[in-house]
């Protein structure tokens, strides 16, 4: 009996990283309650269905740092892809254009991006740092430019039945912003843990070197990874045209930080070649419990950022120890055969 | 030789012409304007109104330089830009107090009249023309008060969206707004920065309405679009009040989501500014030094 519910146990906790998921989870658990103690508002239906809509874009942009991640790689430019999209779609609303058809054109700059910063790393071989880095100034640039330097003015009636999609209006009783981020949050874990991509991605940051050797594309599997980040970006400035009725130019400032903080928490290596989607989900849980519950608390903004700073420190704080942890019982081990 | 004397009637007509163009570029004064940024349409406003002031005085270049975003270093940089590329004076909307005075010293020690509009820097200059930020956080706060005595509401709890913790302006106007609730049994909540970013904005509003307050207040553009749709969105009886003016909060005031707006008066700036600035390099002594530009209150009524 005892051995029949080990055995999934077991291997659950073979997954590489799944340690650190389990502690985070335990911590959002720990936060949430402590929370409700606090000020019993922060469990009211009202407030769990609007914190789980200010949760979904963190965790759509932290899906994609985490493809990124994975890779080995990292996205400076989700921030700006972030303010690039919701400028554009802004703008080109304000100018008369149907909502739909600018989505669909936002889309597709967006993702011009996204295939700029996967050439740019794989195929010219620029370090990433400075290769998204290039393109975060470039888009936050074209964000100012698309609106010849001004926000926009408001999207218009015109543009409800967009504002309602993204964020809104309401399916089965929860906002369709968190059914955006659930639904594309499925696929693209289905792509990373049961597709050949997936299994590529995880390859190159492992070990990009063997990864070729053993007949990996770097260029188009890196490319993949880029592309999946630009594009979550890019909905998630959709949701912010949405949510503000309004193009602004600094929107998605420095979220390409809270899309690290996200992964990091969730227990994505910042190394690559480890994390899983489920892990991000909890990360951006955190950041975005925090967020609400230190509002409801009554503590000031300055110290809202120390605690979150605090906690991205010690989750991969925890991922070094564990990795130095192994490092030293598999050493014991080799040792004593 | 016939040839030749042409050439030589050609250059000195030439000559005289070009000479008169520079001889007329000399005598006018260049007075330069230098906003925290480009982009919002406040410092638009106030390159319009100074640009009206230029026209109409004539003998004034008149050029608008400002830093593509809001920075210290490049705000400085385009001082110095100003001072190298002649400017008998300058129109200057501070980044902040005391980041650019270094710059300003230089400025001032190579004879160029400093004027401030919007924010002023801890540096003498001949006159400052902006919004008393303290008083039309107030004037907004009254306004609040006025509309929730209406409503029968005398006591509860009130949110503050702001930019940050650091921008002169917004921390003032948060102030004035604090002040005139002193005394009253409302009470206020700690203030939410969300760096004008309007998505963020909403998000910390609709928070702030699942706490129940009875009133919200946007210190400026996107604090108080987040406001007016988190209002929307919600539908209760919560009294908004906002900061500055756009297309946006328009009509949101319009659908009767956002009360009143204090619109600031940027052109007045801009236009005034290059006046002081034209008689200060005539000679002449200017006073006061602080003009308070003021708000005006934009309601559904009066829009």
């Amino acid at each position: 009996m005892v051995l029949f519910i080990e055995k999934p146990f077991k291997r659950l906790m073979r997954i590489r990283g799944i340690g650190q998921v389990l502690t985070v989870t335990a911590g959002l658990v720990v936060l949430s309650i402590i929370f409700g103690i606090m000020n019993p508002i922060f469990f009211s239906s009202r407030n769990v269905a609007n914190l789980l809509r200010q949760i979904a874009p963190i965790l759509l942009i932290g899906i994609g740092q985490s493809y990124v991640l994975i890779t080995g790689n990292i996205d400076l430019s989700i921030g700006s892809v972030v303010g690039m999209s919701t400028m554009i779609s802004a703008t080109l609303m304000t100018k008369g254009i149907n909502p739909w058809v600018s989505v669909l054109i936002t889309i597709i700059a967006c993702l011009g991006v996204g295939l700029s910063n996967g050439l740019l790393v794989s195929f010219a071989k620029l370090p990433p740092f400075i290769a998204t880095l290039g393109t975060m100034t470039i888009a936050r640039g074209i964000a100012q430019i698309a609106n010849n330097n001004y926000n926009t003015d408001s999207i218009g009636e015109a543009a409800q039945g967009l504002r309602d999609f993204f964020y809104y209006g309401k399916t089965f009783g929860l906002y369709n912003t968190i059914w955006i981020a659930l639904v594309l949050w499925a696929i693209f874990n289905f792509i990373l843990t049961r597709t050949k991509t997936g299994r590529h991605i995880y390859a190159i940051g492992s070990n990009a070197e063997a990864a070729r050797l053993s007949g990996v594309n770097l260029v188009s599997t890196t490319t993949k990874a880029y592309l999946v980040s630009a594009f979550v970006s890019c909905v998630v400035g959709l949701i912010t045209t949405a949510t503000s009725g309004m193009g602004t130019m600094d929107a998605g400032n420095s979220y390409e930080l809270y899309a690290v903080a996200a992964s990091v928490i969730g227990g994505v290596s910042t190394l690559g070649g480890q994390g899983m989607l489920f892990g991000t989900i909890i990360g951006a849980s955190i950041w975005g419990v925090l967020q609400n519950g230190l509002q409801f608390a009554g503590a000031p903004v300055a110290i809202r950022n120390i605690v979150i700073g605090i906690i991205v420190v010690i989750s991969v704080l925890l991922d070094v120890i564990v990795r130095s942890g192994r490092g030293a019982r598999k050493k014991r081990i080799e040792s004593t055969t | 030789m016939k040839k030749l004397s042409m050439v030589l009637l050609v250059l000195l007509i030439a000559g005289t012409m070009f000479a008169q163009g520079t001889k007329e570029n000399a005598s006018a004064y260049n007075i330069y304007l230098i906003t925290m940024d480009q982009m919002d349409q406040h410092w638009v406003n106030v390159d319009k109104g100074a640009q009206k002031a230029a026209e109409e005085l004539g003998n004034v270049n008149y050029k608008w330089l400002a830093p593509d975003v809001k920075d210290d270093a490049k705000q400085i940089e385009s001082i110095n830009n100003a001072v190298a590329g002649g400017a008998d004076a300058i129109l200057l909307a501070a980044n902040g107090p005391n980041a650019v005075t270094a710059a300003l010293k230089e400025a001032a020690d190579a004879g160029v009249t400093i004027v401030y509009v919007d924010s002023a820097a801890n540096f003498p200059a001949v006159q400052t023309l902006a919004t008393d930020n303290t008083a039309a956080g107030t004037t907004a706060a009254n306004v609040m008060i006025a509309a929730l005595k209406e409503n029968g509401v005398t006591s509860g709890k009130i949110g503050i969206i702001s930019v940050n913790s650091a921008t002169a302006s917004t921390v003032a106007r948060e102030a004035g707004f604090r002040k005139a609730f002193e005394g009253t049994s409302f009470n206020i909540l700690e203030t939410q920065y969300c760096n004008g970013d309007a998505a963020v904005s909403k998000d910390m509003s609709a928070n702030f309405i699942t706490q129940g307050v009875v009133g919200l207040f946007g210190a400026n553009e996107g604090s108080t679009v987040g406001v007016g749709n988190a209002i929307a969105e919600a539908g209760t009886g919560v009294i908004g009040v906002g900061f500055d003016k756009s297309d946006m909060i328009l009509s949101l005031i319009k659908n009767g989501y956002i009360l009143a707006t204090m619109a600031q008066n940027p052109d007045v700036m801009g236009y005034e500014g290059v006046k002081t600035a034209y008689r200060a390099l005539n000679g002449e002594v200017i006073s006061p030094e602080y003009v308070d530009t003021g708000v005006s209150v934009l309601t559904k009524a009066n829009l």
